[in-house]
């Protein structure tokens, strides 16, 4: 493991969402590529994220949801963290984010309207989430907090 | 310093139990009528018949819960025809949750509508007296499969419904299962449900314990599921169960399953007599692959026949089966009858030779048992005045940490992967008290793993996809 220190992250599974294991994974995949990780862990509401983000000032949020209920409970993600004076911080979602079977751009449109950032639903690969951060990082919070008002 | 021992029993019992029978669902069961009830079922009912006189095979049981008693009355014939020796009864996750009310409302509008909206048998809705009569033409014992951290009145209502088996355990039911119910209270109420099984024994038909040894069956090292195993034994021990039942999930290496058997044997055995518990008849369940299993039919049917030959190899009271369709939900009750077949036909078609070694297998026992020690004589030594305390504790200091529990009481900082011939290894054993050798050895044995150079998240996603 890397000891540089590229960035806070929090994460965690939104909803009665109680699948584990990918959550751990991601963890320990972001500790490797140098991340300092928050795990919020399962069964979390958006203002568990909200208030995790802004007690341990956190760079970026990534949501998790694997049984779908992520469309549900995310769509006013953005602005309940603009609203506590977060709305530079970056947002990511991730894993098995909707209902049913639907095109991956369709979805993907639908989290970036909710103001995410990233959208990677039914990604297998975790490392393609982190080369994205790394790279989102590298611009800085003034930057970002420009982009955030463009949403 | 608490050792486990028999001072440990619930005293008072009968308080107790008039306190969790007086719940509204629990109110028609009366402890006397419910002696005399076990007293007149057949003795086949009781695992500990049925293991005496099992033959060279192990027994099978498959799984399957149905909301509506009819379902289940029809599940069972059919389980029961394939030839399976032990009848599941699984249970719905609001009953598991405690949420009786949400249950029986849910059972209603599944009994109005014809669909199944629960997930299970919710055994407390449907009560004791219904419930006999799903079992009234029955000779095969009945095992109650859950998952509960708070199971008191689910194992009363199950008793008193005549089913003699009850799986579980305060650590193997709270870990893998829940993320927030208290260890603590999770331990002092499985006391309650091994106290009533001990007084719902005699001598000869013993209420029948069973622990669950898969846990997460997400790369739990043999030594951990194995302490877990000892530990839930000698707490059902200590309040005077007298037939108990370890298990665990396959490993994915035939090495590390034959090597797991015999070492969670005969420590099991060796703890038991150390504390005097030398009057318990313990046994083995070996539950076949736990994990993400493979969409295509074909090669599921290869994993449950491989599987069902590791079971006989191992020597195997019990095997617990899984079903071609098991990458898809939950099977239909034909399929589940097919598996019961397809095992039968392996078991009866390839019969073992009594034991299996190899000079891998022993140094691999030898690796386990060490770890297994470690870990149980650092439990022991923890400060308190009862042995259940010492396991809380132990959790607490992550003397117990197994991978991928959602559970916040769990440490989740022991890292763990596959070596090159798939057995699974601590690569970071973190509070986990194994001694440094074994430690080394652990990490030596990694090396023989091709992408070891990797990132360990990926060797850990390509280890959890091992079967698919």
């Amino acid at each position: 493991m890397t000891s540089v220190c590229h960035g806070r992250v929090v994460i965690g599974v939104i909803g009665d969402d109680i699948h584990i294991v990918g959550n751990r994974i991601m963890q320990l995949a972001l500790e490797e590529s140098g991340f300092q990780v928050f795990n919020l862990r399962t069964r979390n509401r958006p203002e568990e994220f909200y208030q995790a983000a802004l007690e341990v000032n956190a760079d970026a949020v990534f949501v998790s949801s694997l049984n779908g209920e992520g469309e549900h409970w995310c769509a006013d993600f953005r602005s309940l963290f603009r609203e506590i004076g977060l709305g530079h911080v970056l947002l990511y979602v991730g894993g098995n984010i909707v209902v049913g079977k639907r095109p991956k751009e369709e979805v993907a449109r639908l989290f970036k309207q909710f103001g995410f950032d990233r959208v990677y639903h039914q990604e297998p690969d975790i490392s393609v989430a982190i080369a994205d951060l790394q790279e989102d990082l590298k611009h800085g919070a003034a930057q970002r907090a420009g982009k955030a008002h463009e949403h | 310093m608490a050792r486990p021992s028999a001072q440990a029993r619930l005293t008072n019992i009968e308080k107790y139990r008039a306190q969790v029978l007086s719940h509204p669902l629990g109110r028609g069961i009366f402890p006397d009528e419910v002696r005399d009830h076990l007293a007149k079922v057949p003795r086949q009912r009781f695992p500990r018949v049925v293991y005496a006189n099992r033959g060279p095979d192990p027994c099978i049981q498959p799984r399957g819960g149905f909301p509506l008693f009819e379902m289940q009355y029809q599940l069972t014939q059919q389980l029961s025809q394939a030839g399976a020796d032990f009848i599941p009864l699984t249970i719905d996750s609001y009953t598991r949750h405690n949420e009786y009310d949400t249950a029986t409302q849910l059972l209603h509008r599944s009994e109005e509508e014809g669909k199944s909206y629960l997930n299970g048998y919710p055994l407390i809705s449907h009560g004791h007296e219904l419930t006999r009569q799903l079992y009234c033409d029955l000779e095969k014992p009945v095992s109650l499969r859950h998952g509960t951290p708070d199971a008191r009145l689910l194992a009363e209502v199950a008793i008193a419904s005549g089913i003699a088996e009850i799986e579980g355990g305060a650590i193997c039911y709270c870990l893998p299962y829940s993320e927030g119910f208290p260890l603590d209270r999770c331990l002092l109420y499985w006391q309650y449900v091994d106290r009533v099984c001990a007084v719902n024994s005699t001598e000869d038909l013993p209420i029948h314990r069973e622990s669950f040894g898969p846990l997460t069956a997400t790369l739990v090292p043999p030594s951990v599921v194995i302490a877990v195993e000892i530990i839930e034994a000698l707490l059902a021990a200590e309040q005077g169960v007298t037939s108990f039942a370890v298990s665990f999930g396959q490993t994915g290496s035939i090495i590390q399953d034959i090597a797991t058997a015999t070492v969670l044997r005969e420590l099991t055995r060796y703890y038991l007599d150390q504390f005097g518990f030398g009057s318990v008849q313990s046994y083995l369940v070996y539950h076949q692959w736990m994990g993400q299993f493979p969409a295509q039919r074909e090669r599921a049917a290869a994993l449950i026949a491989c599987s069902a030959i590791i079971s006989s190899i191992i020597g195997a009271d019990k095997i617990v089966v899984k079903t071609v369709d098991e990458a898809l939900g939950v099977p239909r009750p034909e399929i589940n009858a097919e598996a019961c077949d397809t095992v039968r036909y392996v078991l009866r078609t390839f019969r073992s030779a009594e034991t299996v070694t190899s000079p891998m297998i022993e140094r691999e026992m030898a690796l386990i048992g060490s770890e297994v020690k470690s870990i149980m004589d650092a439990i022991f030594d923890i400060s308190g005045s009862a042995f259940w305390e010492s396991v809380f504790r132990a959790f607490q200091l992550g003397y117990l940490d197994v991978p991928f529990s959602p559970h916040a009481d769990n440490a989740n900082k022991l890292l763990s992967v596959r070596d090159g011939n798939g057995s699974i290894r601590i690569a970071d054993a973190a509070a986990v008290p194994i001694s440094d050798h074994d430690a080394r050895v652990e990490r030596e044995l990694l090396e023989s793993r091709e992408d070891r150079s990797d990132k360990t998240y990926r060797q850990m996603l390509t280890d959890i996809r091992l079967m698919v």
